[in-house]
């Protein structure tokens, strides 16, 4: 049997495995545009005219080749958020990001698919709502490097508030 | 008409990061404890057996017996074998070049990974006869042996 004075040892252990990988003729265009330009690039379906981010060479539901490109705006609309109260680790450093704090799916205005990022915005259900309207918020242009760490974050868009259900 | 621009060949840098916690459990805690508080080795034997296991566990690996007991072992080994490390790769635990010798303890039938420094690339050899260097400001981790050195 355990005794009072027994103590348990717990080590914490980090495991990282940082790695490197091509981005591909499209990913390139996008990253690069985003960097350079601040632009976010996203492709549209000749077939379905969904419009996907991050672009893709093929699109998902019809499988064909994706030509056109457009030019998103930088606001959007929240279509879904959780509240974190567990650290969630950001690839592009391997460092956790401490919680608590919003992170929410963006639908930019013109897109059909989501972008998953941070919002800056209080933890409280009463300050975020499905909805919502936010925009980028990038990197100053001398800092970006050209992963997606360069979207810092969405932010609300002033002077809104949550609908009375 | 649209203008085509050319793009560079573009990589990303990312990282796959699993951050958590190793339990010791009833052996490994006992083993931590004594290195930290006491700078004693600790082994667990199989008296069914006859072997002494290092680091300590408790289930012997071969008549899977409980393990209730731990002797102290060392502090003295022998390297059993070793690689010179000469590159360096983001997951080693140090930067090359560096040592890193399988070290049996005297009393111990098994083995354990560790850093042996103070020792030249060409002077490294089987059956080398060790001795820790144990760090001064213990935290009950295997770093508590900060090296192995040879005699």
């Amino acid at each position: 049997m355990a005794t009072k004075d027994k103590e348990w040892i717990s080590i914490p252990m980090t495991v990282d495995v940082p790695y490197r990988f091509a981005a591909g003729s499209y990913m390139t265009k996008c990253l690069t545009e985003l960097r350079d330009s601040g632009k976010i690039y996203a492709v549209e379906c000749p077939k379905c005219k969904r419009v996907q981010l991050p672009p893709r060479v093929v699109c998902a539901e019809c499988h064909v080749k994706n030509e056109r490109w457009v030019e998103l705006p930088h606001e959007g609309t929240l279509v879904g958020f959780t509240i974190m109260y567990l650290p969630l680790t950001d690839p592009t450093t391997g460092k956790p990001h401490e919680p608590p704090f919003v992170y929410g799916s963006v639908r930019l205005d013109g897109a059909t698919s989501v972008l998953d990022h941070m919002v800056e915005v209080e933890p409280d259900m009463d300050k975020v709502w499905v909805g919502m309207r936010c925009r980028l918020v990038l990197r100053p242009k001398d800092e970006r490097i050209g992963d997606l760490s360069d979207i810092r974050y969405f932010e609300p868009l002033p002077g809104q508030k949550k609908p009375q259900s | 008409m649209e203008t085509k621009t050319e793009y560079k060949p573009f990589e990303v840098d990312q990282h796959l990061t699993a951050h958590g916690n190793y339990w010791a459990g009833k052996a490994g805690s006992r083993f931590y404890t004594a290195l930290r508080d006491r700078k004693k080795i600790l082994g667990s034997p199989c008296k069914a057996c006859n072997k002494v296991f290092w680091p300590p566990r408790s289930v012997c690996t071969f008549c899977f017996g409980e393990l209730k007991d731990l002797v102290e072992i060392g502090p003295l080994g022998t390297v059993e074998t070793f690689t010179l490390v000469t590159y360096a790769e983001p997951i080693h635990p140090r930067p090359a070049p560096f040592i890193c010798a399988v070290i049996r303890l005297d009393g111990a039938d098994t083995g354990m990974a560790h850093f042996l420094d103070e020792v030249e690339f060409g002077q490294v050899t089987i059956g080398m006869r060790v001795k820790p260097v144990f760090a001064k400001d213990r935290k009950g981790n295997i770093l508590d042996i900060r090296y192995f050195k040879p005699l």
